[in-house]
């Protein structure tokens, strides 16, 4: 079936190649092309939180990464693309499953989506990975976290690009277990994400040689958390993990740095993006560790990228941004190769690729859990930003394999 | 209820100047309520009411529960926005003008429940309503006259006896200085003796030219503080009595109000 | 026992800070009838200015304390004015309804101006660090939101007994009928009460700032304690406000320190026995007649 695919679009792209050399220079790759595309263009659905807590780390800027995509596949491929109408429509799923399985729906079918990207909440992100499986067309999510899109929920047509829960364990717990924070308390928010996140760094600790004394559930969301963290001080561990995001994390901080546990105790944070540190200011969270998918201001050719999309949103990209333009340039490029957008064609070409771009380095398309492998990094926050939204120092590269592990047994792709 | 003696005497002036009361000329009507009718929803609870007050008057509305005797009170008082007629106050129009309006121009409520705040002292009771008349008692009087509040000054409100809870109510009127007193049932559920002394306050304030508007089941205290009375039912003015019709008559109409 | 002792101040602590955010809900339901929903939107209204004029105008948290209230007194002014004022001859369904998409509006609007992420805010200095004393511990910061919000409920106690305002208030917010047929004005009160509630939200906001996170949502979640806390305390009692806050804050840290999982359902398992045994609050006034 697999090696039917892969021999089939190399077909089609052969044909696609001939249909362009016989137009030549002189008409465009309109008849050619054009025929290899459902309704003649490419339409990228981009379904994510416009409004609420994840606006600022992925939300409406991500339209923006994609369109830069957009604008690098047609400098690449100029007269050549096979997408040369593409389409960018939006929808806010405002958090919930619902409303994003029902916009997933509507983009697929009525606003003739090829692809859906990004949709961050692992509730919303399993129910469009549910969507794109019926529908048979692609979606390739960013912002979630859950394990379960590569797992149980994993199908032929989604792919996880960015991140997962098991990463920001290795990483974060593994990490510093070893560094000598063996012994730990946890604080976990009460509902599926924190629960995941508990067992994901309970696992590590425990692998690395470390022990956790205590996890504490707390309500979700919560205001006050200064009897948690008393809590959580008690027995004297090495670190207090919490697993809080937003607004949570946020409260959560800001308390423990007015606690006794301030400078005693080390504080490992689960989720981080770096939307929150710019919320809260460096100070409040220096020297805190946590894990990150991409930074900003790694490397020269992030800077590169970051300068453009500086121009564009005048702030600086979160990794989400930086996956959406990675992903969306893939698809392109996949559409490219395999001269349509035809989605079972398409996969074909994505499964097992090997990239290497502005977000991933030593990237792979995971083809048996579609899980996109990468490195990742251990990021430590710095006690005063040079600049705006220079917040991070990279302690530690995390290499793929280290990072994403064996291939999600829970996985089975029909 | 008993002991008419003294009560009698001391309104007998009164009762006299007003003998052939309803045919009577009053010259100066204190308050004066023309075709009033009043609504609860849908449900008509006065039709076309007129009545009148003079100064230094005491007239009484006799009548069974639910004939509309605190409807009009609270109508003239402007609580009850439901209604049609005109209602004057000496001589000028109250139309459509806000109960604490209606306060500052003289008139007193006396509520059935006497109206005594829980949250606040029998002092602050006292004290709350603004002084609108220069004859408004002061403070020293109202304690020389009613010395248990000036003993229980301190006390939340409530916490005084039914009986004393309508003595502060009436005392909190005439420091107010209002001039024409609207008393709903002020007898209901008292002792003898305390009925005894409401009656003497109310001819004390009579003698001071204040019109009283006095809602009243019970006609033997009617009939000794009183100078004319209107029986209501159903929503009507059915008998305007002059006091000695109306003490003469109070065997019939203790059967008609039922009691 | 040391343990215990550190629940139950931390409980307190957060109770003192309970009672002063639940302070303007309780004033407001009592003069005006108004469930106001709007107070966790103030609230959160009192936390983003904080931040916006830390960052902007540099104007630091005690001015801060100062200025924000007096704004937020004059938000409450126009609301009562240009909105709550037309509906409250109606249902109070309809006032709930107004403040409540009110509420939404403001969310909103925070939301697109400032974003979602949150505004940052610094601990005031002098205020950072903790107390120890034994094995008890308590942040400087938390001990002072409670001695603040503590003597911010006693100044409008003292207010409310001790001035003729005050009595004015309490009778109208016993009897708002029976006060206008005493000549008082009551509508002419309606106006300040409310500004003033409004500005006791906006004055919590503030001393949320340096220890919550600031963002558009902050009240939402909020305001859910705090009808907990006046209908516990009895809804309009000023003085059930302030007891049931302390309440609530203790039976919070009990529940965090002895029943994690259900510290949340703890306060309005609390509330629901409350109303079973005296369906006014423990200082509402039984007679609804």
């Amino acid at each position: 079936m697999r090696s039917r695919t892969v021999q089939g679009s190399v077909a089609i792209a052969a044909t696609a190649s001939l249909a362009l050399a016989a137009c030549g220079g002189a008409g465009g790759p309109q008849s050619g092309g054009s025929s290899k595309l459902t309704d003649d263009k490419v339409v990228i659905g981009l379904l994510n939180d416009q409004s609420g807590v994840y606006k600022d780390l992925s939300g409406p800027n991500s339209k923006t990464a994609i369109e830069l995509a957009i604008e690098d596949y047609k400098a690449k491929y100029g007269d050549k693309a096979v997408a040369n109408t593409i389409e960018v429509v939006t929808a806010d799923h405002q958090n919930k499953a619902d409303i994003a399985n029902s916009k997933a729906q509507e983009m697929y079918d009525r606003q003739k989506a090829d692809i859906i990207l990004d949709v961050p909440n692992s509730a919303a992100a399993l129910a469009v990975a549910t969507q794109a499986k019926n529908k048979k067309k692609l979606y390739i999510n960013i912002g979630a976290g859950t394990t379960a899109l590569t797992g149980a929920s994993c199908n032929r047509y989604t792919f996880h690009w960015a991140y997962n829960t098991a990463v920001l364990a290795r990483g974060t717990a593994g990490t510093i277990t070893k560094e000598g924070g063996t012994s730990w308390n946890i604080v976990y928010p009460d509902y599926a994400f924190g629960q995941d996140m508990n067992k994901s760094f309970t696992k590590e600790v425990t692998g690395a040689g470390g022990s956790v004394g205590e996890s504490i559930a707390s309500p979700f969301p919560s205001d006050n958390f200064a009897t948690f963290i008393t809590k959580a001080g008690e027995g004297n561990p090495k670190v207090v993990g919490s697993m809080h995001a937003g607004g949570d994390l946020i409260n959560f901080v800001k308390q423990f740095n007015q606690s006794p546990l301030k400078g005693k105790v080390q504080l490992a944070v689960g989720l981080m993006f770096i939307t929150d540190i710019h919320s809260l200011g460096v100070d409040q969270f220096a020297g805190t560790q946590f894990t990150d998918a991409w930074y900003w201001n790694f490397d020269e050719q992030n800077k590169k990228w970051a300068d453009r999309f500086k121009q564009k949103t005048n702030t600086r990209p979160s990794f989400a941004h930086a996956a959406n333009y990675s992903a969306a340039m893939n698809y392109l490029e996949a559409v490219q190769t395999a001269g349509t957008d035809d989605a079972d064609k398409v996969v074909g070409t994505l499964e097992g690729k090997k990239i290497n771009d502005v977000f991933l380095r030593n990237g792979e398309i995971r083809k048996a859990d579609h899980a996109v492998t990468h490195d990742v990094y251990l990021a430590k926050v710095k006690s005063s930003a040079p600049e705006e939204w220079d917040y991070e120092q990279i302690v530690k590269t995390i290499p793929a394999a280290e990072a994403y592990g064996e291939a999600n047994p829970a996985c089975s792709m029909s | 209820m008993t002991d008419d003696t003294t009560s009698t005497a001391s309104s007998a002036g009164a009762r006299t100047a007003t003998a052939s009361a309803p045919a009577a000329e009053r010259r100066s009507r204190m308050l004066e309520v023309t075709g009033l009718s009043a609504w609860y929803g849908e449900a008509r609870v006065l039709s076309d009411v007129s009545i009148d007050v003079a100064p230094g008057e005491v007239v009484t509305l006799v009548g069974r529960n639910g004939a509309g005797k605190t409807t009009l009170l609270r109508s003239v008082m402007g609580l009850h926005p439901q209604m049609q007629g005109t209602i004057s106050l000496d001589g000028a129009d109250l139309g459509r003008r806000s109960a604490d309006a209606r306060a500052r121009a003289g008139i007193g409520w006396v509520p059935d429940d006497r109206g005594i705040y829980a949250s606040l002292t029998v002092a602050e009771n006292l004290l709350l309503p603004p002084v609108v008349h220069p004859d408004a008692w002061p403070i020293e009087r109202v304690y020389e006259f009613f010395p248990v509040l000036h003993e229980r000054r301190d006390f939340p409100g409530t916490k005084l006896s039914g009986g004393e809870q309508q003595m502060l109510a009436m005392a909190r009127v005439l420091r107010m200085g209002s001039r024409l007193l609207l008393l709903d049932e002020p007898s209901e559920g008292l002792a003898p003796v305390i009925v005894q002394r409401i009656g003497e306050i109310i001819r004390e304030i009579k003698g001071q030219g204040v019109g009283v508007l006095l809602v009243e089941q019970n006609v033997k205290f009617a009939s000794t503080v009183a100078d004319r009375h209107y029986l209501l039912a159903q929503g009507q003015v059915v008998e305007h009595l002059g006091n000695d019709d109306f003490t003469a008559r109070e065997g019939e109409l203790l059967t008609y109000l039922g009691m | 026992m040391s343990e215990f002792i550190q629940y139950t101040l931390q409980g307190l602590a957060a109770g003192g800070f309970y009672a002063l955010s639940a302070l303007g809900l309780a004033v407001i339901f009592g003069v005006l009838g108004v469930v106001n929903f709007s107070h966790g939107a103030c609230y959160m209204l009192g936390a983003v200015i904080s931040a916006v004029l830390l960052a902007e105008l540099h104007v630091g948290f005690w001015v801060a304390l100062l200025v924000v209230p007096i704004l937020m007194y004059g938000f409450g002014v126009l609301m009562e004015r240009l909105l709550v004022r037309w509906l409250l001859a109606l249902d109070p369904l309809y006032n709930f309804l107004l403040t409540f998409g009110l509420t939404l509006i403001l969310v909103e609007a925070v939301k697109q101006r400032y974003g979602v992420s949150g505004l940052p805010y610094e601990i005031p200095a002098g205020l950072g660090g903790q107390v120890t004393i034994g094995s008890v511990n308590l942040s400087v910061y938390a001990i002072f939101a409670c001695v603040f919000s503590v003597v911010v409920c006693v100044g409008v106690g003292l207010a409310l007994t001790r001035t003729r305002i005050g009595m004015i208030v309490r009778a109208a917010t016993e009897a708002p009928e029976r006060t206008r047929a005493l000549g008082i004005n009551v509508g002419r009160w309606v106006t300040p009460v409310f500004g003033f509630g409004i500005a006791l939200a906006g004055l919590a906001g503030v001393l949320a700032a340096p220890t919550r996170a600031i963002t558009a949502e902050m009240g939402s979640n909020f305001i859910i304690v705090l009808f907990a806390v006046v209908v516990i305390g009895g809804l309009g009692s000023i003085l059930g406000a302030v007891v049931a806050g302390f309440l609530v804050g203790l039976v919070e840290a009990y529940g965090i320190a002895y029943a994690p999982t259900y510290a949340q359902i703890v306060i309005f398992v609390l509330m629901a026995l409350v109303v079973l045994v005296r369906p006014s609050g423990l200082f509402g006034r039984e007679e609804i007649a």
